[in-house]
């Protein structure tokens, strides 16, 4: 089962235009991540901060629902977060390459 | 009482009143004092006593620092000694100038009570308890209310001087109660000293009795007939003449004000904004039951905000939290949730388990979906027929946008666009490359997954065969990877089981897989089986039988075909077993066998008596009758009541027959393709085909009727492929699409909702080509078809 996830990840980030991908548990700290530690984190933390106000945004509005993919549309790329309780995954990814 | 002031004169034993006083006034608690017992005990406790008063009050202490004979004596201008001495002499211990000092001594007067608590009988009275306070300077026994020593100790209250002669009293018996303490210590230093630690009686400082009484209680009874009897004096009270009313005077009792101080009191702020889902969570939590929800949400949710305020990379500002961490339940949670009644104290999820576990694979997999929608949502819009977006930041691709236009606008000149193939992506992956496509298939429920079996047709390159499970929304990678022990040859996804996939294999083993588990090994095999087939199976199909056959079961049946000559349908006893459909006799040439003879039968060497099974077809409304095509090139009707005898034989294949298909739309028609270049049309009746179809010298390895219109069908040969439609030519492919050299095209299958066909090579890649500009007409053009048949035949007469 860990090579299977291995092997998705590695697919994951050797996709067309895929610029990182990151992963980091409840605190924020990284798990993978094929940036470097600063970006990281720097993504890690505004991300999670967005999230969290997503999930509250979208629970709100209904308690019985709940956040399952946050996707970002930019200019440069598009960000994509999986949120879960213990840990989130992140992809930037370049749709236009 | 008198016992108290005759007592008072005597200097020894002027401790044990104002002990005695000191302890009413110090505890508060009147005690009355009349056993005889008194005396002695006081004797026997004067040491403690005096201890534990000293220790606790200050003043008390000051004074025994103090020069034993202070006196204070008042001068007036002449000189005179006018020393006001005092009427009553207080008790010394009963000195408390300091109003904060009763309330020390009130624990040391309890600590006296211990002693006495054999001795006295302990009286409260709320009233005295709040009023006597500094009544009680050298009170005898104000609960007894003896009113001259009331009246005495309410004079020297307000004289100050008093107050000083109490402690200096007090400062005289002190000494001397020292004095006494001394000695004793002196002698018994060593001496164990034995405290008791007694329980006191309760000490009731203030006694509400209630006014309402429980209906259970014993008393309910009585009081309600009181009640009762109550109201019925106040209804007969108001004409009665045996009640008067009258007004009275009451005295009010004088109102005092008593300052007191205490330490500060901390407080703390506490703030929580409740959102929606924060109720919904806290009362869905609390209907499951959980104990002390309410304080735990309050003190969870709090401690949350402490924990992610102190969070070690997080600077959030938490517009909820506006806590002080002071007075808090600070907890050691480390997780960033947002259910307030989750207080967990755990250690933080290791990331190898993150990594593991299956939410993490799940997110993973919808994570490469969405990549991969981004990658090739152009083409998947296009497949769906839905109009694609473009994407309004990606400014270089305008201008090959704009060139493209002009080239179909030049185009769209000359006429109507040419139909034409457009490439919309192909699957394959790493696995996938090299193999040879032998078979497709679509899945019955799901039109989204493609199933494609990878082997060799020729003897030759036999290798270890595979079958992948695509899914349109992952063209880079299949969803499911079943390796055979040898090529795969057949598939064919079942109608009533939507995920029972039956693959037929190069080594006549024919295996069933569950796709929607995600186990390598099939649900079953039929290489145990004692029938099975020796040869390759060219085809399986599922195949629908609406009447059961000698009474077996109905539903669903699997049927396959085989080089060796048999076609046999497939069930589960006991294991997979098979029952021959049909042998497959190889017939000779009927004209041969006129002209020569007997002596045909000599010359010619027979490996054996069956012709190997290429394909088969059952007809769409009536599954009894089934075509066969043969190496031979013979195609034979048969029934499944009949297994001996072919009802019909069409010859007209000079090679082995590759696929032979029933129209969709018309019940009668059917194609055949071989490798003699060819594609026949035949209409059920007629024993000579009625169209046949030449564009290429090459074997064409796969025919099928477009799902669409009746008048079109595509075909594969090894160079390339053709989308032939009758209805516009029946010379002439309507489209042709020539394969990537060095590749050779296998397999086709058309897409059943839109306008795609997918075509298989021998490299391993299925590419998916989308009809632009096609239309065969409006309709499924049958008549049209009937038309060009009937035409033909009328021409051929």
């Amino acid at each position: 089962m860990c090579a299977e996830v291995e092997e998705t990840l590695k697919r994951i980030q050797t996709h067309k235009g895929v610029i990182g991908t990151i992963v980091v548990n409840a605190e924020g700290i990284p798990i993978r991540t094929t940036l470097d530690n600063s970006t990281t984190v720097q993504y890690a933390g505004l991300l999670h901060q967005l999230t969290m106000k997503a999930r509250s945004t979208v629970r709100d509005i209904d308690p019985q629902n709940d956040l399952t993919f946050l996707r970002i549309r930019s200019k440069k790329h598009e960000i994509m977060v999986a949120p879960d309780k213990e840990y989130m995954l992140i992809v930037i990814q370049n749709p236009s390459e | 009482m008198s016992i108290p002031t005759a007592k008072l004169k005597k200097p020894t034993l002027k401790v044990t009143p104002s002990s005695r006083a000191m302890n009413i006034s110090t505890s508060g608690i009147l005690r009355l004092n009349r056993s005889a017992t008194y005396a002695r005990s006081i004797n026997a406790s004067v040491s403690r006593k005096s201890f534990c008063l000293a220790a606790d009050s200050k003043i008390l202490e000051k004074s025994s620092v103090q020069t034993p004979k202070h006196t204070i004596q008042v001068l007036d201008e002449n000189g005179k000694d006018v020393t006001p001495r005092p009427v009553y002499q207080p008790d010394p211990a009963a000195v408390q100038s300091k109003h904060s000092k009763i309330f020390a001594s009130d624990t040391s007067g309890g600590t006296m009570s211990d002693f006495y608590s054999t001795t006295y009988q302990t009286t409260t009275n709320a009233s005295f308890a709040g009023a006597f306070t500094r009544s009680l300077f050298g009170s005898g026994s104000v609960s007894i209310g003896s009113q001259s020593i009331m009246e005495s100790m309410s004079e020297e209250i307000e004289d100050p001087s008093s107050k000083r002669d109490n402690s200096i009293s007090l400062s005289d018996v002190q000494v001397k109660r020292e004095e006494v303490k001394e000695l004793i210590q002196e002698e018994m230093l060593d001496d164990m000293v034995d405290l008791y630690l007694v329980e006191s009686d309760t000490l009731c400082l203030l006694d509400m009795p209630a006014i309402s009484v429980s209906v259970d209680s014993m008393e309910a009874e009585s009081v309600k007939e009181r009640n009762s009897r109550y109201t019925e004096l106040c209804k007969n009270r108001t004409g009665n003449d045996k009640y008067m009313g009258r007004s009275m005077q009451t005295f009010n009792g004088a109102s005092k004000t008593k300052e007191v101080q205490s330490e500060a009191i901390t407080m703390a702020d506490a703030a929580t904004i409740a959102n929606n889902w924060d109720m919904y969570d806290s009362f869905c939590s609390a209907g499951q039951g959980e104990v002390d929800l309410s304080t735990d949400t309050d003190k969870a949710s709090i401690a949350e905000m402490i924990h992610q305020n102190h969070g070690p990379t997080r600077t959030m500002e938490r517009t909820m939290s506006v806590i002080s961490s002071s007075t808090i339940v600070s907890s050691s949670s480390s997780r960033m949730e947002m259910e307030p009644f989750v207080v967990p104290s755990e250690s933080k999820p290791d990331p190898e388990l993150i990594l593991q576990s299956e939410e993490f694979q799940q997110h993973l997999f919808v994570m490469e979906r969405i990549i991969l929608e981004n990658i090739y949502q152009p083409k998947l819009a296009a497949y769906r027929q839905l109009p694609t977006l473009e994407d309004p930041d990606s400014m270089p691709k305008a201008v090959p946008m704009v060139v493209s236009r002009r080239e179909e606008s030049s185009l769209d000149e000359e006429g109507p666009p040419t139909p034409a193939l457009e490439r919309l992506w192909s699957f394959s992956c790493e696995l996938t490359t090299g193999r040879n496509v032998s078979s497709m298939a679509w899945n019955k429920r799901n039109p989204d997954l493609l199933a494609v079996g990878y082997g060799q047709f020729a003897f030759k390159d036999q290798k270890p065969g595979l079958v992948c499970c695509w899914s349109l929304k992952n063209p880079s990678w299949p969803e499911r990877i079943f390796t055979c022990q040898s090529g795969v040859t057949a598939l064919d996804f079942s109608a009533s089981s939507a995920s029972m996939l039956a693959v037929g294999m190069h080594d006549g083993t024919i295996a069933t897989y569950n796709v929607q588990s995600r186990e390598k090994t099939p649900v079953i095999d039929s290489s145990d089986c004692v029938h099975k087939h020796t040869s390759p199976v060219w085809q399986v199909r599922w195949i629908n039988h609406e009447r059961a056959l000698s009474g077996e079961d109905k539903g669903e049946a699997l049927i396959s075909v085989s080089a060796d000559g048999r076609i046999s349908k497939w069930f589960l006893r006991k294991g997979l077993d098979c029952i021959d459909l049909m042998k497959l006799k190889r017939t000779r040439n009927d004209r041969f066998k006129r002209q020569v003879g007997e002596k045909e039968r000599k010359s010619e060497a027979l490996i054996s008596r069956q012709a190997p099974g290429l394909c088969f077809d059952f007809h769409p409304t009536d599954s009894n009758i089934y075509l066969a095509g043969t190496e031979e090139g013979h195609i034979h009707k048969c029934s499944c009541s009949y297994n001996e005898q072919f009802l019909e034989t069409y010859q007209a294949h000079k090679g082995p027959l590759y696929r032979i298909t029933w129209s969709p739309f018309c019940s009668d028609v059917f194609l055949s393709c071989s490798s003699d270049w060819t594609i026949q049309l035949w209409r059920q009746d007629l024993f000579t085909p009625v169209l046949g179809f030449m564009s290429t010298q090459r074997a064409v390895y796969d025919v099928m009727w477009s799902p669409k219109w009746a008048t079109v069908f595509g075909a594969v040969n090894e160079g390339r492929m053709e989308i032939w439609d009758l209805g516009a030519s029946i010379l002439d492919p309507t489209i042709v699409n020539p394969a990537s050299p060095g590749v050779k095209l296998t397999s086709l299958l058309f897409a059943t909702e839109t306008d795609c066909v997918l075509v298989g090579d021998s490299d391993g890649q299925v590419s998916v080509y989308q009809l632009k500009n096609f239309t065969a007409g409006e309709g499924t053009q049958v008549g049209t078809l009937e038309d060009i048949i009937g035409s033909t035949l009328a021409s051929q007469l």
